[in-house]
């Protein structure tokens, strides 16, 4: 049971939330390994990988006083390490276990199930049992009682403004916040304002609250896109005379509504992609020693605040040589042959190899489009395929649109937000660092030379010279790389976005709006149009 | 009126104007007049939701050149718009009398920057001529007319066109 | 007199609890930044010299806790802010090169919000101390 006086029980629900995911990857890689191991391969990686999982889950069990799951959580870490058959079997089940124990955190966890499970790994003698009757299961078990409650139907516009109006409470709070500063550095210490910085610490508290469980109710499960996919997917296969399995993972993973809405096109546009152009005709995989039924594979999981979904398709992989000579056709000129950066190209606008125009293929939507969607809502994307076995598409999106941790920047005494999830690196920038070549600025980072923007020239500020910036912050994505200068770190916040009024017509270079702390509004730099597009300066 | 004051009498405006019967019928048109360099310029009253001080501006770059930049409106945020530029003025710096004319135009709420609120103020139609031949041009078909009443002249404005709504 | 901290670690559940720590008892009205990998990590580091004391997991994806330090040695950022390495059953050897690569102290997961209190009071004494 969790120890009335750990210090953090009342963290129990995040600490399910955090565990369960990755003691459900931990159980999913030991079926695999099982299979990797029987068929003679190592599975290094994936051991690897899910001993760092293990690891991390035993941390938290254990700053929480969960003592069944981090006993087993440290089993499972060292049975790793041994192998065979018998091993695998008990890591399979293990985990399964841990699964349980981590769901029913609430309870405590089951000691008695961890020792039973211990005792049967060799070398490890029978652990001491307790018993698990405690206040949190009684509390648990009530919850779960009136689990079953009434749901009622919400416009989601009202949820938007729901948090919108949220989303100003916290400005005005940091506004109260500020101002008590500026008194109590007038005034001193006094009963009367220490019990009102009590007030303010648990005012922020219940609305840091009031936004998470706002933001947990626009949150949606994947498969309600996914959901529709199957059938479609079925229907364009027949029309091409191809034979594919769709194969989902992941359905139950969480996305903002606003960011699933916006999803549904490109993912269809790629899963048709997929069956057009990756997989082969039955006969052609039954020439190369494939099933003639193709997998497509469909997967989403988070990831510390964001989301990643995966696409994966058997088929035949992209065609490099032919990449390249329909970019020379384009006059795009390709300075790599590194396979990552070839394969990059298909992102481009104008391109698409399909030598005959198909009716899905040929609506004139091109990948370029795909991106450009992918890319509006702060999300990458990315392509690895191997010939003939595969294109896999990787989608990396933020949990939500409306709040995004953001870099504060100074430039010209104006303030910008930049989605930290786009900065590589903040750089003091020494004198003598910005080089210039053929009038464009270019620096080395990373043992690369890269293009550096003046923040003033990008924004068009009176551009004061480069060299009087102290600061440029690389912003990176996707293997695209761009510097830009500015004066000042002002620090960081976690901005709710609010959009361009079309008043403010269509600009390049800023994505939206923010209002800061301070009730200033700052610009949110559109840092992957930055990247993007040769933005001059 | 005294600035203040009429601060206040804006505020209710919005009310006052819902209310207010249909100009047309009543054979007076209800304006919100402001100063922009030596002219006085009005638009309806209907049109008008607040008038407010000038707070911090935040300019947006890339944006159309009338557009001044956005404010904080009690959390909202307020595009103002320059017409000077549009009127032919050179742009100007805010001064204590400057205030944002907040405006509802084609749907869209946004903000004017004028030189300062002048009057609310209700002018008979007849005194309503259309703007002179000479003095228009192409692009001059914001200006819906010249209302010369009790020694003044006020330009009336057509905003969605001056704004450039519809380009 | 309010301090600032920055918290960096892959975990979730962790910030939480350090959040307890700070918003609670004599650290209540602490500002606490945070970051979800090391390199996130680096970026708040440069934005924020006022830094009372950060607190740097060990094991975590995109710059480890290692590198962190090894890079802020190098880049000399902010070398007043004491960093303090936390690790899991941290070996011995992990916590010699912490120390090496510029940790200021090293703490054990599992700890209790005393252990974070100590690390603080401490912190902010040698502060004083040189300001003096």
């Amino acid at each position: 049971m969790v120890a009335e006086d750990n210090a953090f029980r009342e963290l129990l629900d995040d600490y399910v939330v955090e565990c369960l995911p990755l003691a459900e990857r931990v159980a999913d890689a030991f079926v695999e390994l099982e299979r990797l191991w029987r068929a003679g391969e190592s599975g290094d990686e994936l051991l690897a990988a899910a001993r760092g999982t293990l690891h991390t889950v035993k941390g938290n069990s254990a700053m929480m006083g969960l003592a069944p799951m981090q006993e087993l959580a440290h089993a499972l870490e060292d049975l790793t390490l041994g192998r065979g058959e018998a091993v695998a079997a008990l890591l399979v089940e293990g985990a399964g276990l841990l699964v349980e124990q981590v769901r029913n955190a609430g309870t405590g966890g089951d000691a008695r199930l961890t020792a039973a499970f211990l005792a049967r790994i060799p070398g490890l003698g029978p652990q001491t049992a307790t018993e698990a009757t405690s206040p949190e299961r009684r509390r648990a078990e009530r919850r779960a009682a009136d689990g079953a409650g009434a749901m009622v139907r919400v416009d989601f516009r009202r949820l938007d403004t729901l948090l919108e109006v949220l989303g100003e409470g916290l400005i005005e709070h940091s506004a109260v916040v500020e101002a008590f500063r500026r008194v109590s550095r007038r005034m001193g210490a006094t009963d009367e304002l220490s019990d009102l910085d009590r007030s303010i610490v648990a005012l922020e508290k219940t609305l840091k609250r009031l936004e998470s469980v706002v933001m947990s109710v626009r949150l949606l499960p994947v498969s309600t896109v996914f959901g529709r996919f199957p059938r479609l997917l079925r229907d364009i296969a027949r029309g091409q005379g191809k034979r594919v399995r769709l194969a989902v993972t992941g359905g139950e993973t969480a996305l903002d509504k606003a960011v699933l809405d916006r999803l549904g096109e490109p993912l269809l546009h790629l899963l048709s992609n997929a069956v057009v152009h990756g997989i082969e005709e039955p006969e052609e995989r039954r020439r190369a020693g494939k099933p003639e039924d193709a997998v497509l594979e469909l997967s989403a999981a988070s990831h510390s605040g964001r989301v990643v979904i995966r696409l994966a398709d058997d088929g035949r992989g992209l065609d490099e040589a032919r990449i390249l000579a329909k970019a020379e056709a384009l006059g795009i000129e390709v300075r790599s042959t590194d396979a990552a950066q070839v394969r990059a190209l298909i992102f481009l606008p104008g391109f698409s190899t399909a030598d005959r125009v198909s009716q899905l293929a040929g609506r004139g939507v091109g990948l370029d489009v795909v991106a450009g969607s992918i890319h509006a809502l702060g999300g990458t994307i990315e392509v690895d395929s191997r010939p003939g076995q595969g294109t896999t598409f990787t989608l990396d999106l933020p949990l939500t649109l409306a709040i995004v941790r953001s870099l504060i920047v100074e430039v010209d005494q104006e303030r910008y937000a930049v989605p930290i999830s786009l900065v590589a690196e903040t750089v003091r920038a020494e004198p003598h660092a910005v080089h210039e070549i053929n009038r464009q600025g270019v620096t080395l980072w990373r043992g690369d030379l890269i293009h550096v923007s003046d923040g003033g020239a990008l924004l068009g500020t009176s551009p004061a010279t480069s060299a009087t910036r102290r600061f440029y912050i690389v912003i990176s994505s996707g293997g695209k790389r761009r510097a830009v200068l500015v004066d000042r770190l002002v620090g960081h916040q976690d901005v709710v976005v609010k959009g361009l009024d079309p008043t403010l017509g269509r600009p390049e270079v800023v994505s939206g709006t923010t209002i800061l702390g301070d009730g200033r509004i700052a610009c949110i730099l559109d840092a992957m149009r930055i990247l993007d597009q040769r933005v001059p300066a | 009126m005294s600035g203040d004051a009429l601060l206040r009498f804006a505020d209710g405006l919005e009310r006052e104007a819902a209310a207010a019967p249909a100009p047309m019928a009543s054979g007076e048109l209800h304006l919100v007049t402001f100063a922009l360099g030596r002219e006085e310029y009005g638009i309806p009253v209907g049109q008008v939701r607040e008038v407010i001080r000038v707070g911090e501006i935040t300019r947006v770059p890339q944006a159309p050149a009338h557009v001044r930049g956005v404010t904080n409106l009690r959390g909202r945020i307020l595009p103002v718009v320059e017409l000077r530029g549009r009127l032919g003025l050179e742009p100007a710096v805010p001064t204590a009398r400057s205030r944002i004319v907040v405006v509802e135009v084609g749907g869209r709420v946004l903000g004017l920057l004028v030189d300062a609120v002048l009057q609310v103020t209700k002018v008979p139609l007849e005194s309503v001529a259309p703007p002179p031949e000479e003095v228009l041009s192409a692009d001059s078909d914001y200006l819906s007319g010249v209302a010369r009443w009790n020694d003044r002249l006020i330009i009336l404005l057509e905003l969605d066109k001056a704004l450039l709504l519809h380009e | 007199m309010s301090h600032s901290f920055l918290v960096v670690d892959d975990s979730k559940l962790h910030h939480q609890m350090y959040k307890l720590v700070f918003t609670r008892g004599s650290l209540a009205g602490s500002t606490v930044h945070h970051a979800m990998n090391g390199r996130e990590g680096y970026t708040l580091l440069a934005a924020h010299p006022e830094l009372t004391l950060v607190f740097l997991d060990l094991n975590m994806p995109e710059m480890n806790g290692l590198e962190v330090l090894t890079r802020r040695r190098a880049e000399r950022l902010h070398p007043h802010v004491p960093i303090v390495l936390v690790t899991t059953e941290g070996t011995e050897e992990d916590e010699t090169r912490g120390r090496e690569a510029g940790a200021w102290d090293y703490l054990r997961k599992p700890f209790q919000p005393a252990d974070v209190e100590r690390l603080v009071a401490r912190a902010l004494a040698q502060a004083q101390e040189r300001s003096a």
